[in-house]
């Protein structure tokens, strides 16, 4: 074996009889996270169907008897209170006895009567986003409105469509797959990158600054192995982790979906169905994989070399602390802008080419040439952050920075 | 054996005046033209206060920092040219064990050995002949953060001659060490000398000196204030003992 071989064997052995790297790199990503997002989801939709049972109270303020107010007493799900003023109204909602309040205009009815327009004031908090109180009664003013629209129009002896002199047939042409990328590839993206820095920040502080700290480092240069064999032996640790934790998060992304397809598929509609089908797409995990491994070798040789130049452990956690968000932050911006194309420029920037590509890569609508490009820029990264870990490994200073 | 000359290494070193990025720093010399040579076979000894530089000046012979001017040669052969060759023919070991503690003795020395590419046919006769001299082995596959200090002082003692190396450097071996520890310190140091190895030690033990070194060199403020043998030291004033000439030499 070389000198670099047998350093890796002994790193790797070394790393992975620490009980927190396998937590780390195996069982969070597989078993941990994919729980926490299903019990997240599980949660999330429990609140939204019950959401559908539920009754909510309507504050109303009417100087008339309206027959809106009946057909808001018709519903099951709203239970009407008449109150004696607009003040006492607001407070209702304020003080969230009332999920909606109504005031109506004190001319309301008259103004209905004589064909003009009347004013209804509605009062609301728009903060609980699974409440459905403001949609069913805007659905039941939406009807009123509609028969009130209905029988002026006979009145007039007009059709509706002379009133609707345009009307638009919306056809959305959007496939599943392009769907699914849409809503998953950044969350994806934004994963993995986590999973490979959380995956590679670790041996990087054990192997750099850990090492340093215990005094092995010392005793590993007083051998005549080669800072170029140091760092081949170190780096190859550090991104075989950071792999394991992507093809394990992989996995763990991978698992529960094929079981859902396996026993569940009657039980989920189809449209969902389509969603998870298209992410679970070979050519699309292998697409994202092959980016994974440059981007894993970056941040691996980046992390030592910023864990040999800390003095101490803890030093290390500060300084990877902060590179962390440099690295998640581009994974951030095509999920909270879902429309952003890849284009040339954004093909050379770390983790965003690889957000992009992922939401590319899931539609099947992916740029070849710009995957080339984001594929070649990170290797070029890889190779500029090999050699900047190699300065660190070969400069005394560094290594004796105490 | 080992030629140094005009060893010298500057560093970098914070002063009480502040710049932009924390305190202005401010060259010094750890070591200034230092001039000695230890004849193979012996054993030699680097004395003196903290600070003094000799941490610095082992780690310039065992080529794990590269002098500022001057150089040491190995064998004839130049640190600055050829560390790695001067690499291969030096056993280091410090105070602290510096050991993996999730490797086990057998696996540590292994791991040792083959860095050094020793075939397991000629490094494993000589782990056992250590293991048995050093009689460690009920220890073998225990992890390295289940043994005592003494045991961890003896698998550092093994992976450290384990190439059968020319040269051992041992800086401050016995500082931080408890008795049993030192013990077997001193009876390693007993032991390359019988071999006829070369060997170079700092310590702050001057007991150990007396019995043991061949050879002694003091520093102080990076510069050499004596050279010579035991005898020579103790001719420096004749109405003293060891501990009294020493402190009298770092105090001048």
């Amino acid at each position: 074996m070389n000198k670099w071989q047998v350093l890796l064997v002994k790193e790797i052995k070394h790393l992975f009889r620490d009980t927190k790297t396998i937590v780390q790199t195996v069982v969070v990503p597989t078993f941990i996270t994919p729980l926490l997002i299903g019990g997240i989801f599980w949660y999330v939709g429990s609140i939204a169907t019950e959401e559908t049972k539920k009754t909510y109270e309507v504050s109303v303020y009417s100087s008339s008897n309206s027959v809106l107010i009946d057909e808001l007493n018709k519903s099951d799900r709203l239970i009407v209170s008449q109150e004696d003023s607009v003040v006492s109204v607001i407070d209702a909602v304020t003080q969230d006895n009332s999920e909606i309040g109504l005031v109506f205009d004190e001319d309301f009815e008259e103004d209905l009567k004589f064909n003009t327009s009347a004013k209804l004031t509605i009062y609301s908090k728009d903060i609980d986003t699974f409440s459905q109180a403001q949609s069913l009664v805007l659905n039941i003013v939406d009807n009123y409105e509609e028969n009130i629209r209905t029988s002026r129009l006979e009145l007039l002896d007009l059709d509706e469509n002379y009133v609707n002199p345009i009307t638009i047939d919306e056809e959305d042409l959007t496939t599943e797959e392009e769907s699914a990328g849409s809503i998953f590839g950044a969350i994806l993206a934004l994963f993995f990158v986590m999973y490979v820095i959380s995956g590679s920040m670790y041996p990087a502080i054990d192997l750099g600054a850990g090492e340093k700290e215990r005094g092995t480092m010392e005793t590993l240069i007083s051998t005549n192995i080669s800072s170029v064999d140091i760092i081949i032996g170190k780096m190859l640790s550090v991104t075989s982790s950071a792999i394991l934790t992507a093809t394990f998060s992989m996995l763990g992304f991978a698992i529960p979906l094929i079981v859902i397809f396996m026993f569940y598929s009657d039980s989920i509609n189809e449209y969902l169905f389509g969603l998870l089908s298209a992410i679970v797409n070979p050519v699309a995990l292998l697409g994202v994989f092959v980016l994974i491994v440059p981007l894993s070798v970056f941040m691996g040789a980046f992390l030592l070399a910023i864990s040999v130049y800390a003095k101490t452990p803890k030093e290390a956690g500060l300084l990877l602390g902060n590179v962390l968000i440099v690295f998640i932050i581009p994974c951030y911006i095509p999920l909270i802008n879902p429309g952003l194309e890849l284009d040339f420029v954004g093909a050379l920037i770390p983790c965003y080419n690889l957000a992009l590509i992922t939401n590319n890569l899931i539609a099947g609508t992916v740029d070849w040439f710009l995957y080339s490009i984001a594929l070649i820029s990170t290797i070029i990264y890889c190779c500029v952050a090999i050699y900047i870990t190699y300065i660190m490994f070969d400069d005394e200073n560094v290594i004796f920075r105490s | 054996m080992i030629q140094v000359k005009n060893l010298s290494k500057q560093f970098k070193a914070p002063t009480e005046e502040k710049g932009l990025f924390g305190p202005k720093k401010k060259p010094f010399w750890a070591v200034k033209d230092l001039n000695f040579e230890i004849t193979k076979g012996s054993v030699a000894s680097i004395l003196g206060p903290n600070g003094c530089g000799k941490t610095t000046t082992l780690r310039m012979i065992a080529g794990m920092l590269t002098p500022s001017r001057g150089t040491v040669f190995v064998d004839s052969v130049d640190v600055r040219k050829d560390k790695q060759t001067v690499k291969s023919k030096i056993g280091y070991m410090t105070n602290n064990t510096s050991l993996y503690d999730r490797l086990s003795v057998i696996e540590t020395v292994k791991f040792f050995a083959e860095l050094n590419q020793i075939p397991s046919d000629v490094y494993m006769p000589r782990a056992e002949k250590l293991f048995d001299q050093l009689d460690m082995r009920k220890y073998l596959n225990k992890r390295i953060a289940d043994l005592s200090t003494g045991m961890k002082q003896k698998t550092s003692i093994v992976r450290t001659l384990i190439h059968d190396p020319d040269l051992i450097v041992l800086d401050e071996p016995t500082t931080g060490v408890d008795v049993t520890g030192q013990s077997v310190i001193v009876d390693l140091i007993k032991s390359i000398k019988d071999s006829g190895k070369t060997l170079i030690f700092s310590t702050h033990q001057l007991n150990e000196v007396r019995d043991i070194a061949d050879q002694i060199v003091v520093m102080k403020s990076g510069e050499k204030i004596f050279d010579g043998n035991n005898n020579e030291f103790q001719k420096l004033d004749r109405n003293k003992n060891f501990t009294e000439i020493f402190m009298e030499l770092v105090n001048e």
